[in-house]
């Protein structure tokens, strides 16, 4: 899900850009570092939405660099255990597929994928219902449950289910622009 | 006196709805060989110990803390045996373990303190022999009993049921390699794709991971038609089991149900069930225990010898300060008066206050020294207090009656002379203490110290008091 937070952030600069333009150099490098980036505890950092204060610098002793703190919002996505997302599949296998919502990936077993539907190897892989009606292959659409994340320090991995009602296949490949 | 008795019956039905309870767990579950750990595994047929456990389960339920010596020779079995057995109940957590290095002395206090519990008597000091060391003792944790059978019959049920409503959501991988055999989770699932086939591949050996299926979840028995006809045959299996499972144990989830509401009894550990039972001991009057005088280490001042405790009773006059009983067995002495010093920390007992048990009442438990700390349950004090009042509604009585017998403010030599005569029977100590200078010395100290105890032990009949008084 997405939420719009307040963090903070330390940024040291180069003396280079101590000058008039101090403070967009700030901003840049803020959102040079800190967007595409994943916390375990806020989620993925989206996009940088504004910059409310930017505290007196710090010199470093032996460095000419400079420490700032910065308060700053911005739109982060994390996801949780129970939540409904949908998702592009972008790898087939035996043991079950793999979708991307998003920043986030995540791994749906065979175990959790209904029964009715069995792998077809071949040169495209994919999930298929035995009458053909409902498949499941690379760049298709599904909505999926998530019922297990896994949060590293800078890592967020989910497990998902395709099993209940509701859930599956959403987008053909083939149909659509 | 009626509610001690509703109380007492109480706690042995308690004790047999434990012990059935016991029983029926050992008999469920715990009757296959006991698994041999370590280095010979299956000692070649040479002894089947199936159904050990049961035996030595049983045999629990009939003691409460017990040597493992002293049960292996009881129940004819090897100690070593009997050990393994006892430790593999131990992880299982029936049981509670302690070991204590001993001397002989001490051991002697458990064999009494073992006597008292069982009912038996003690001819003699038994086992002198036992020397100075390590001995383990054993008692059934009742309290555990009960919340571990509920807790892990809950969890199958569990298991059977998730698998039912499939709610086993992640799945694990396992490395088929006999030497690696790692095992994954789904969500480690990012890391071990490989590049190559597209498949998953453990990290050391780079083997092909297969999904790990317990035998809960739905085998894969192939593709096409036959796999839903194979899932459902497994959900009704599952079902079945389940049921089967409820009715087996259905005599043993009604016995958890009655003994839901119940407090099990602690036995505490094996220390302060040592005390108590001795403190039982001494209590009952059983006059019958020859254990030599064990020293009791706790006691800050053991006392060797026989007390001349009578002598203080005597002078207090009559039966409102209870008379201790000498017992050649009993640990906790009586310490007289002049023994008595500032901020000795003494249990009641020693101060003379402990109430023996009279001919009229007839229940188990006597007063404990209120000073120890760890009291059993509840309802064990409630039987005390039950007892204690019973006890001195009983005294008081006696009393009256012997009041009217002689008039008061009379000789208190005859008091004196009586009251050990009737509750001791050892009449000639107490005939000795005829009235003499000593003694009214001793009588002045007695009342200074009687008059400081008296708030602490609640009743006191004034009468003798005031004839005490009369004489100073």
């Amino acid at each position: 899900m997405f939420f719009h937070i307040r963090l903070e952030r330390n940024l040291q600069l180069h003396p280079r850009f101590f000058g008039p333009q101090l403070r967009d150099k700030l901003v840049e490098k803020l959102i040079h570092d800190v967007e595409g980036t994943c916390s375990g505890r806020h989620g993925f950092v989206v996009a940088v939405t504004g910059v409310d204060t930017i505290g007196k610098g710090l010199i470093r002793d032996g460095t000419g660099y400079v420490t700032f703190p910065i308060h700053y919002q911005c739109v982060v996505f994390r996801p949780f255990k129970g939540e409904i997302l949908e998702g592009v599949v972008t790898l087939v296998n035996k043991m079950g597929f793999f979708a991307e919502a998003g920043p986030v990936q995540i791994f749906v077993s065979n175990h959790l994928i209904p029964d009715d539907m069995s792998f077809q190897s071949g040169d495209v892989p994919c999930y298929e219902t035995s009458d053909s009606s409902v498949r499941i292959q690379k760049d298709s659409e599904v909505r999926l449950k998530i019922v297990g994340t896994r949060v590293d320090a800078t890592e967020i991995f989910c497990i998902g289910t395709i099993k209940d009602d509701f859930l599956g296949l959403i987008g053909d490949p083939t149909a659509g622009a | 006196l009626q509610e001690v008795g509703a109380i007492a019956r109480r706690l042995v039905l308690n004790s047999s709805l434990l012990a059935r309870l016991v029983r029926l767990v050992a008999r469920a579950f715990y009757d296959d060989e006991i698994p041999h750990k370590g280095a010979n595994p299956g000692k070649s047929g040479k002894s089947d110990n199936k159904g050990i456990s049961v035996v030595v389960l049983d045999a629990l339920t009939r003691r409460q803390w017990v040597k493992e010596e002293e049960l292996a020779k009881r129940l004819k079995l090897h100690p070593k045996q009997l050990r393994r057995t006892l430790r593999v109940l131990e992880d299982e957590m029936l049981v509670i373990r302690e070991d204590h290095k001993e001397t002989t002395k001490n051991a002697k206090v458990y064999n009494a303190a073992v006597a008292v519990a069982d009912g038996e008597q003690q001819g003699g000091p038994a086992n002198e022999k036992t020397k100075a060391l390590l001995h383990s003792y054993c008692c059934l944790d009742y309290a555990q009993i009960c919340d571990v059978v509920r807790y892990r019959i809950h969890r199958a049920k569990k298991m059977i049921k998730d698998e039912l409503e499939d709610k086993n959501t992640v799945q694990e991988y396992v490395c088929p390699d006999s030497g690696c055999g790692r095992r994954y989770s789904a969500l480690d699932a990012s890391r071990l794709i490989s590049p190559v086939d597209m498949n998953f591949h453990c990290e050391r050996c780079d083997a092909e991971l297969v999904a790990n299926n317990d035998k809960l979840a739905p085998k894969d028995l192939g593709e096409g038609n036959n796999e839903e006809n194979a899932r459902r045959r497994q959900r009704e299996k599952l079902k079945e089991m389940l049921e089967r499972m409820e009715v087996q144990l259905k005599p043993l989830t009604d016995q958890l149900a009655k003994l839901k509401d119940l407090t099990p009894p602690d036995y505490g550990s094996f220390s302060q069930w040592q005390e108590r039972t001795l403190a039982q001991a001494r209590g009952d009057g059983d006059g019958d225990h020859k254990t030599a005088n064990g020293e009791r280490p706790s006691v800050p001042m053991p006392f060797l010898g026989e007390t001349k405790a009578r002598v203080e009773v005597a002078f207090a006059g009559s039966d409102t300060k209870e008379a201790v009983k000498e017992d050649p067995g009993k640990s906790m002495k009586v310490l007289p008066p002049w023994m008595i010093r500032q901020g000795m920390s003494l249990t009641a007992q020693q101060r003379g206050e402990v109430k023996t048990e009279e001919g009229a009442s007839s229940d188990t438990k006597p007063t404990v020294a209120p000073t120890m700390d760890e009291k059993p349950m509840s309802a064990e004090r409630q039987l005390q207090e039950e007892y204690v009042k019973a006890y001195y509604a009983a005294l008081m009585l006696q009393q009256q009656q012997q009041q009217q017998q002689q008039p008061p403010g009379d000789a208190l030599d005859e008091v004196k002379k009586e009251e050990p005569d009737q509750e001791n029977g050892f009449a000639a100590i107490a005939g000795d203490r005829v009235v003499g200078v000593k003694s009214k010395r001793d009588d002045a100290e007695d009342d200074v110290e009687w008059e400081e105890e008296a708030p602490s032990t609640g009743l006191r009949s004034p009468i003798s008091f005031a004839s005490i008084a009369k004489l100073c």
